[in-house]
């Protein structure tokens, strides 16, 4: 079996006396499709963060193609740069046109010539459909032209694997299609993704495995088409019980 | 002494007091800014001692009066077999003190930028020097341009610390003692350089504003 692209080990996280990750592993393959869904809290959006460590662990281990993550400096900012990550408040950097957002990290941390940088930024923009909106702020962009950008701006570092922390949470409903179009388009060109999200609909059409976490916990992984139809646990029945409409809230 | 006979006989030597004050705010203002971003740099870096430097310089050059710290720099320092011209002595005390509130802007400038737009540096792989040089920095010197402005007025009035040491040619308060000594300019005197000192400050709040205006972020 080939080596997992992100392997999460028994790993434990508390704040303070809050026990948020309990015991939890998770491998990713490559060009596998994790989606990790269930209830407000459950710790979905923390587990996310801790596979580029955005989030310290208390105990147990993250190896990313095999390398344990480091604890900092260098290293660990080197292995950030091979995980992509998008998150639910885009995050663009306010300042820079949306080009020099996708343009910032292959220059300061890859090393890629400006002019080669830009080039290939224009075709990623260009791929997400805000090419138009290159020279624009942030500021300028809806919600949905953001996030597209904010992916572009990920892609840019060609990650092995891209972390999806709740992308579509903070969008207005008519802008969560175009950003969850990107996303099946990456799904479907192979590339490995870990996606936190509260929209069933678009995880039962791109996950090649869905994760249910409750309280801490993995409480159930299976296929999209087992667990939306015959989910094992209690709490998932529940959980899928509550969702009646596709959207989620937080 | 008459305005028009205060101006005829010392004009020359106001205009000279003039370009002395901007050359000292200027020289001033730019040790200030550079010595605050470094010590700001110190005051969020991974390292404790740093952090702990950084704090500790600005609570003591923010709290220590200018004039407190000249007489420390002319009179004290010799003690110490260190000596300074006099104009370096006012350098001196005028960049410290301006540093520590350029520090102070620059701090409440951070404190602006959201912290996701940190994490998405880091998660892109960014040091946190790379970081600081091209997210946090650029966002907090344009959202404090009209600290900084104020901070360059208020450097520029600090430089009349320049008048208790004799130091030629004269700053624009200098030149006042000069004259009041030598002949009875009296409240005139005083009136023609705190008008030179006001149309500067007023020059400078344009200026300030304008390049507010044309960098401010979007949000």
């Amino acid at each position: 079996m080939s080596q997992p692209v992100i392997d999460i080990r028994h790993i434990d996280k508390h704040y303070g006396q809050l026990h948020v990750l309990k015991d939890i592993s998770l491998s990713v393959e490559k060009g596998e499709v994790v989606v990790i869904i269930g209830p407000s809290g459950s710790g979905k959006s923390t587990l996310c963060r801790t596979i580029n460590r955005l989030e310290t662990i208390d105990s147990g281990e993250i190896l990313i193609n095999g390398t344990a993550l480091p604890q900092e400096g260098r290293k660990l900012a080197e292995l950030r740069s091979q995980i992509g990550m998008v998150f639910q408040s885009f995050n663009l950097f306010a300042h820079m046109t949306v080009l020099d957002n996708v343009i910032l990290a292959p220059t300061e941390v890859l090393h890629i010539p400006k002019k080669q940088a830009r080039e290939e930024a224009i075709q990623l923009l260009e791929r997400v459909g805000v090419g138009d909106q290159a020279l624009k702020v942030p500021a300028q962009l809806s919600g949905g032209q953001q996030q597209r950008a904010a992916i572009a701006r990920a892609l840019a570092m060609h990650p092995q694997a891209m972390l999806f922390d709740e992308p579509t949470s903070a969008l207005d409903p008519e802008m969560i299609g175009e950003v969850l179009n990107v996303m099946t388009e990456l799904a479907e060109n192979g590339m490995t993704m870990v996606i936190v999200t509260h929209e069933m609909s678009f995880a039962r059409r791109v996950a090649d495995r869905i994760v249910f976490m409750d309280a801490g916990t993995i409480v159930e992984e299976n296929t999209p088409e087992v667990f939306f139809a015959h989910p094992a646990s209690e709490r998932a029945q529940n959980f899928l019980r509550t969702l009646h409409a596709p959207q989620g809230e937080d | 002494m008459s305005l028009s006979a205060l101006l005829s006989q010392y004009g020359d030597r106001y205009l000279q007091s003039l370009f002395t004050t901007w050359r000292l705010t200027a020289l001033s203002f730019l040790g200030a800014f550079v010595l605050g971003i470094l010590i700001t740099v110190c005051r969020v870096c991974p390292v404790k001692p740093l952090r702990a430097f950084g704090d500790f310089y600005v609570q003591i050059f923010r709290n220590i009066p200018g004039a407190t710290l000249l007489i420390l720099l002319v009179y004290a320092l010799p003690y110490l077999k260190i000596t300074f011209p006099y104009d370096v002595c006012v350098l001196i005390a005028t960049i410290l003190i301006p540093s520590a509130f350029c520090s102070e802007n620059l701090m409440s400038g951070m404190n602006t930028i959201p912290p996701g737009q940190i994490e998405a540096a880091r998660a892109l792989g960014l040091t946190f020097l790379q970081i600081l040089r091209r997210v946090v920095i650029p966002q907090a010197l344009r959202s404090t341009v009209l600290p900084m402005t104020n901070l360059l007025v208020a450097t520029m009035l600090t430089t009349a610390l320049a008048s208790q040491v004799p130091m030629r040619p004269m700053d624009l308060t200098g030149i006042v003692s000069y004259i009041n000594t030598h002949a009875t300019g009296g409240v005139t005197a005083f009136a023609i350089s705190a008008a030179l000192y006001c149309l500067t400050g007023i020059v400078i709040g344009r200026i300030g504003s304008f390049i507010d205006r044309k960098v401010r972020i979007l949000r």
